[in-house]
């Protein structure tokens, strides 16, 4: 099967099936899924909203989550059969940054953005104090999580 | 009695506390309001930049095609085996090619970052090398300017033992972007471009003794289809994407960009970027075993 490492800021969605792996601290991933055509995408986002500086990049939630519906259905998808799942979001401390509650702020766009676009969230696993580390197949939607407890994560 | 004095008491003193926070997420809301506007006209500004853009971009496009195709015309024409015109032309024809090419990369990356399809291809790169290679390609640029170029190696390693790994294309593209700026902005004298280590970490600095940046326009400069306008230089070249690249292309590497300016005083760009760990393969898999890590103990979504 073919394998994919998720950056972040980047997404991804294709028919062939493929395990994606992606690292999440504060960022968010919204796992898209069609379970009739068996397709499935997934993004990762940094910040919830674009404000007009440098690019139009899937950085941001609101183009991240926009582009992926796009490619879905671009894909074939039919709007009505796409499921969501979501994942991060922590709250990961870094010190340095004054991104303060951006984990949080990152869940709540994909909820009201998702709401919005009448996409059903179906599972997901936000928020907490530990980085994630996530393994999604395309095929069958499924999602293998694990937690990446102690060690540094910067995403 | 006395208790219900202090209770009134604090009952006041409540009151004021809750009208001075009424008053603060007031001020605070009138502040968020601000910024949302200003967003607002941002996005507006931006919407407009890109129709903008859609009608330069021929120029940008045609113009040096054009002249490909003119040269490689006359090229074709020149008789008597005058090898003399046919290497001049031929300069004139690379330096117009590398133009068109170096646009054509910015747009690419641009649309490849926009797209969310863009990923670090790592290998192991000679950084003082790669920084000889793109200023190789400058070199017509710089002559025609009477610019003088120098590199500083302040790292403790000498040139073929220097080696580092990140996306070379990438770095070029950076690179590129900043000297090529550089160049455009600088009123003779010479470039600068010095590497050095920071706790391991790879920085550059391209210096120029150019015009300088405003300090309203360093707020501006990293927004796409952005071009600072001369005053002096009504031919300024390019399409206002080239620093936006820049910073997008340095956010996949976790780097970061400084800006040291003042009109009139030149300016100095400056640019980190990590160490990328793992060798990616083309389709930006970690080649760590990833997958083996999923084997037991993880939850099902």
């Amino acid at each position: 099967m073919k394998k994919l490492f998720l950056y972040p800021a980047a997404l991804y969605a294709d028919r062939e099936p493929t395990q994606i792996i992606t690292i999440l601290g504060s960022c968010v991933a919204v796992c898209l899924w069609d379970p009739v055509l068996k397709i499935g995408g997934i993004n990762h986002y940094m910040l919830p909203l674009w404000n007009g500086h440098g690019l139009a990049s899937p950085r941001y939630g609101n183009i991240a989550i926009e582009k992926l519906i796009e490619k879905m259905i671009n894909l074939g998808s039919s709007h009505e059969n796409i499921k969501a799942k979501i994942f991060g979001g922590a709250e990961v401390l870094e010190i340095e940054k004054i991104t303060f509650n951006i984990g949080l702020r990152n869940i709540e766009l994909a909820i009201e953005f998702l709401a919005e676009k009448k996409i059903p969230i179906i599972s997901s696993s936000v928020g907490g104090k530990f980085g994630r580390k996530i393994l999604y197949f395309s095929d069958t939607g499924e999602v293998r999580l694990k937690y990446v407890g102690k060690t540094k994560t910067k995403d | 009695m006395s208790d219900i004095q202090i209770t009134d008491n604090l009952l006041l003193q409540e009151l004021e506390k809750r009208f001075k926070e009424k008053e603060t997420a007031i001020l605070e809301l009138e502040k968020i309001t601000e910024e949302l506007k200003a967003v607002n006209a941002k996005l507006t500004a931006s919407e407009q930049l890109k129709s903008h853009f859609i009608a330069n971009i021929n120029n940008e496009i045609i113009n040096p095609f054009a002249s490909v195709l003119g040269l490689s015309r006359s090229i074709l024409e020149v008789k008597d085996n005058d090898w003399e015109k046919v290497k001049y032309m031929a300069k004139l024809i690379f330096v117009e090619a590398h133009n068109l090419d170096f646009q054509l990369k910015n747009i690419f990356a641009a649309a490849e970052i926009e797209a969310g399809s863009i990923y670090p291809q790592i290998s192991r790169i000679n950084i003082i090398n790669l920084i000889e290679g793109v200023v190789l390609d400058f070199e017509k640029d710089l002559k025609s300017k009477r610019l003088t170029f120098e590199l500083i190696n302040n790292t403790k390693f000498e040139k073929d033992d220097f080696t580092y790994k990140s996306d070379p294309e990438k770095l070029k593209l950076i690179l590129s972007n900043l000297i090529s700026n550089a160049i455009k902005f600088s009123k003779g004298a010479k470039i600068i471009v010095t590497v050095w280590l920071e706790d391991g970490i790879l920085a550059m600095s391209v210096k120029d003794f150019g015009i300088g940046i405003s300090q309203r326009n360093k707020e501006i400069i990293f927004d796409r289809f952005t071009r600072i306008d001369t005053g002096i230089n009504s031919l300024n070249r390019g399409h206002g994407l080239g620093l936006s690249v820049v910073k997008a292309l340095l956010e996949l590497f976790g780097g970061d960009i400084a800006i040291e300016s003042k009109v009139g005083d030149g300016s100095l760009f400056t640019v980190k970027i990590p160490e990328t760990d793992d060798i990616v393969d083309e389709d930006g898999f970690s080649i760590d075993g990833g997958e083996v890590f999923f084997v037991d103990g993880a939850e099902l979504f």
